[in-house]
């Protein structure tokens, strides 16, 4: 098979061809008491499954590509790479960012600064493959040499000689999924230029046009939630099922009697869950509505298929997908009369929900929409639940969810209730605005295939678990319990996974969970102990 | 005839620089309508939250407050960067290092160059003299080391090596030239007279006498000028877009009737996406009210 050729950055065509898996050893080492850790490496895939399924040039499988059957299905694929590509570039099929794809394309001028601040090219012990600008390189050699008028002319004098083949495209859809879309590398980058955004647009191209997607994304993930009401494949009964479960469990821990709310028609809030909560993390739910019962607002859930989870996974790689989920979760609010919608502790779903819909939803189907977190803050700050922090003496440190943070500037709320509840808060460097992702952004939390859980746990996640180690580093003992609070679900199931592999309970007694566990572990109109640590 | 030749070839070269950055500017303000994608901090937001980076939407209804937008707040972000390059300073400071002379040899070489037509006539006044001497050297002379700098980073570090094409090379080294030329012609006052006259000939069409120097210079900066905003060094024209238009265009959504005018003429875009899930062929508005077909990857 042709392999790609990238003349004259000779180099970046070797990193791409010499399919070098990543060196465990030159992961970004971990202090104490993780000085004598030690990863195995990554394993690669089995016979069989490598004769089935394409792999990234790192070894490493998420896209699950099948592998083509012939080279003529190839040349196929890449033709219709090339055909997707020009689309990507008009204003009628990329008209929601092709002016932040254009500029980005355009203006880089290869300087590097935006390097540093990648959590998985310095976290891997930078490996070039992972660079911020490796992906976006590759695109642009393509679209200058296949795309635009005179690119056959002196390409290598201008950088552009690359020769297109089904190799080079597999490799390219699988680094698409070795970014977290969490946008540091675009803070820094002095001109602006996304290259975040770009891998979105690379993924979004082979899931638009050829129907390649990572499946927890694409199949198990929107195309579910659309048909059967929520990418966890939970149906409306099944949710009835999991509220009364979750009305007896409030009983049982806190001696209340709260009835979950459902359809309530003209209700003050409709409150969007990431459903993966029901079942990975029912306390949140819980803890949810203590507080907005409690709390005395008005409030309901919906039933309707879409509107009882409010993950939208196609903001991470396709505008279709994306759009079908907005537009159905602002049909279910509008349907109820509901005032507001309040965004639950899912960091994606807030970005998806707000800034990005403002621009899509009709005006008919508009309703105003803000984070729960505000919400907290407000009935924290302002004494409308009673508190007592004192529940909630131990060390607790902060993980800002990238899309609440950086793409949506939600920073102090979720600070301000802390430092009101838990009095050895502590934050973690650098956080707020600046904060490194949990290596689970852009839907690899919900990733659970092949080798791809041993990459997020070694590579994307390890500048996060590094910073949780030395956020703790006065206490770090495992007698001292600790938490890490985590008010995403995404960012909670890559923390359930980090601890999990890191063996972090028995080494360090560290224990992650969302925002609302830590009020209610504190309110006292609730039993002591609403946080379980034997749970871990 | 050889001043006529050169005056003719700065004439073209700008007015290729014209049509080119107009080109440029417009390819990317024409675009439709994009979905919103902040990034924060957003430097209009009033100094209490752009300190941390805070938006609008950390308030309670945050609708129902009326928004307040610092424009001080921008301009002093943008003097940052456009005076500073503050974001590689904070990032990449071995960069900033040579980067900066770079910038300021050429922020100074065409404010020279803009003053240099309308007080050609007051040239026999030494401290004008004397000052546009200073500054172009001082422009000439940070050019030269900067551009010289960068691209000796850029043969020696390998990670910008790979990097780098051998068109970028070229154009570094055609910038070093123009600097170390500049600085040659700044280095007399008949040079500067020289250049003086020449630009201002420009504008009135008198006859200039050239030398060789002054010649060679023009012609390379004539060139630089002309193929400028076919690279990516036009990025300070994008700059604008980047920050305004993306990362800073956080105005959320209100009755605005343009908007929902655009909004409306991007959803009856007819989609042409060929996965089986697109619906191929209905429009924009169509496909996101409709639900996907049978899942299924293309690849067999
Ligand atoms: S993306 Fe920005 S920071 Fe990174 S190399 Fe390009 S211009 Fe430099
Ligand atoms: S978006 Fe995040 S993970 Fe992706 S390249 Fe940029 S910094 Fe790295």
């Amino acid at each position: 098979m042709q392999k790609a050729t990238i003349q004259p950055l000779k180099d970046l065509e070797m990193f791409l061809a010499a399919d070098e898996t990543v060196d465990v050893d030159q992961l970004i080492p971990l202090p104490f008491p993780y000085e004598d850790w030690h990863d195995e490496p990554i394993p690669g895939l089995s016979n069989d499954q490598a004769s089935r399924i394409e792999s990234g040039p790192d070894g490493v499988c998420a896209a699950q590509i099948p592998v083509p059957p012939s080279d003529e299905a190839r040349e196929r694929l890449v033709a219709k790479f090339l055909e997707g590509l020009k689309k990507l570039l008009t204003r009628e099929n990329n008209w929601t960012f092709l002016q932040p794809l254009l500029l980005s394309m355009d203006n880089c001028v290869k300087c590097q600064t935006c390097a540093e601040a990648c959590p998985i090219f310095t976290g891997s012990g930078r490996m070039e493959i992972y660079r911020p600008t490796f992906r976006a390189e590759m695109l642009r050699k393509i679209v200058d040499r296949y795309i635009k008028p005179g690119g056959h002319v002196f390409p290598t004098l201008r950088g552009n000689d690359i020769e297109l083949s089904w190799d080079t495209l597999v490799k390219l859809a699988e680094l698409s999924y070795r970014c977290t879309l969490c946008r540091r590398c675009a803070q820094a980058c002095p001109v602006g230029i996304d290259n975040g955004l770009i891998t979105r647009e690379i993924r979004k191209l082979f899931s638009q046009e050829l129907g390649i997607a990572m499946p927890e994304l694409h199949e198990k993930g929107t195309v579910k939630q659309l048909t059967v009401g929520s990418s966890t494949g939970l149906n409306p009964a099944g949710l009835m099922d999991v509220m009364e479960f979750a009305e007896e469990d409030i009983l049982e821990k806190t001696g209340i009697n709260i009835k979950i709310p459902f359809d309530v028609e003209g209700a003050e809030y409709l409150v969007m869950h990431n459903a993966g909560e029901f079942l990975s993390w029912p306390e949140n739910l819980q803890a949810f509505a203590i507080i907005l019962t409690l709390a005395g607002i008005s409030w309901t859930l919906s039933s309707e298929l879409v509107g009882y989870d409010s993950v939208n996974y196609g903001l991470f790689y396709d505008d279709v997908q994306y759009a079908r989920v907005a537009l159905k979760h602002y049909e279910v609010a509008k349907k109820l009369g509901v005032k507001k919608i309040m965004v639950g502790e899912c960091g994606h779903a807030h970005k998806a929900i707000m800034p990005v819909a403002d621009r899509l939803i009709p005006d008919e189907l508009r309703v105003r929409s803000e984070s729960c977190l505000v919400v907290l803050e407000d009935l924290v700050l302002n004494e409308k639940i009673l508190l007592d922090p004192s529940r909630n003496d131990f060390p607790v440190t902060l993980h800002d969810p990238c899309n609440i943070t950086r793409s949506m500037g939600i920073i102090q709320p979720q600070r301000n209730i802390l430092r009101k509840i838990a009095p050895r808060f502590r934050e973690m460097e650098p956080h707020g605005v600046n904060n490194y992702c949990c290596g689970g952004g852009s839907g690899f939390a919900v990733c659970q295939s092949l080798n791809f859980p041993s990459w997020k746990a070694k590579v994307s996640g390890r500048l996060k678990f590094r910073q949780l180690l030395e956020a703790f580093s006065d206490s770090i003992e495992p007698e001292t319990k600790k938490y890490v609070c985590a008010p995403c679900s995404n960012c909670k199931g890559q923390m359930r996974d980090l601890l999990s592999y890191y063996q972090a309970w028995e080494r360090t007694g560290m224990l992650y969970g969302g925002l609302v566990e830590l009020v209610v572990n504190a309110m006292v109109d609730v039993r002591e102990g609403f946080i379980d640590w034997d749970f871990h | 005839m050889a001043e006529t030749v050169l005056m003719t070839w700065v004439g073209c070269s700008l007015g290729i620089f014209i049509v080119g950055c107009t080109w440029r500017i417009l390819r990317y303000a024409l675009t439709p309508v994009h979905l919103r994608w902040d990034l924060y901090p957003v430097a209009h937001e009033p100094a209490a939250r752009r300190e941390h980076g805070g938006s609008y939407m950390e308030e309670l209804n945050w609708w129902a407050h009326p928004q307040r937008r610092s424009l001080a707040g921008e301009v002093l972000a943008m003097a940052e960067e456009i005076i500073f390059l503050k974001a590689v300073l904070r990032n990449n400071r071995r960069l900033w290092l040579r980067s900066l002379p770079f910038h300021w040899g050429l922020y100074l070489l065409a404010v020279t160059t803009l003053v240099m037509i309308p007080l050609s006539a007051g040239l026999a006044w030494r401290p004008l003299t004397f000052l546009l001497q200073a500054a172009g050297l001082g422009g000439g002379g940070l050019l030269l080391i900067g551009a010289a700098g960068l691209l000796f980073l850029r043969i020696t570090d390998r990670e910008l090596a790979l990097y780098t094409s051998p068109l970028d090379r070229v154009n570094l080294g055609l910038l070093a030239i123009f600097g170390a030329l500049s600085t040659a012609v700044a280095s007399s006052q008949s040079g500067v007279t020289g250049a003086a006259s020449l630009l201002a000939s420009l504008a009135t069409g008198r006859h200039a006498a050239v030398t060789l120097l002054l010649g060679i210079q023009i012609a390379v900066g004539g060139l630089f000028i002309a193929y400028l905003p076919f690279t990516k060094m036009i990025h300070f024209a994008a700059k604008y877009f980047t920050y305004h238009k993306v990362r800073w265009d956080d105005a959320p959504r209100t009755e605005d009737t343009r908007m929902a005018r655009r909004l409306q003429s991007a959803l009856d875009y007819r989609v042409e996406w060929s996965a089986d899930h697109v619906q191929t062929g209905s429009t924009w508005g169509q496909v996101a009210a409709s639900m996907p077909d049978a899942p299924g990857k293309d690849t067999d």
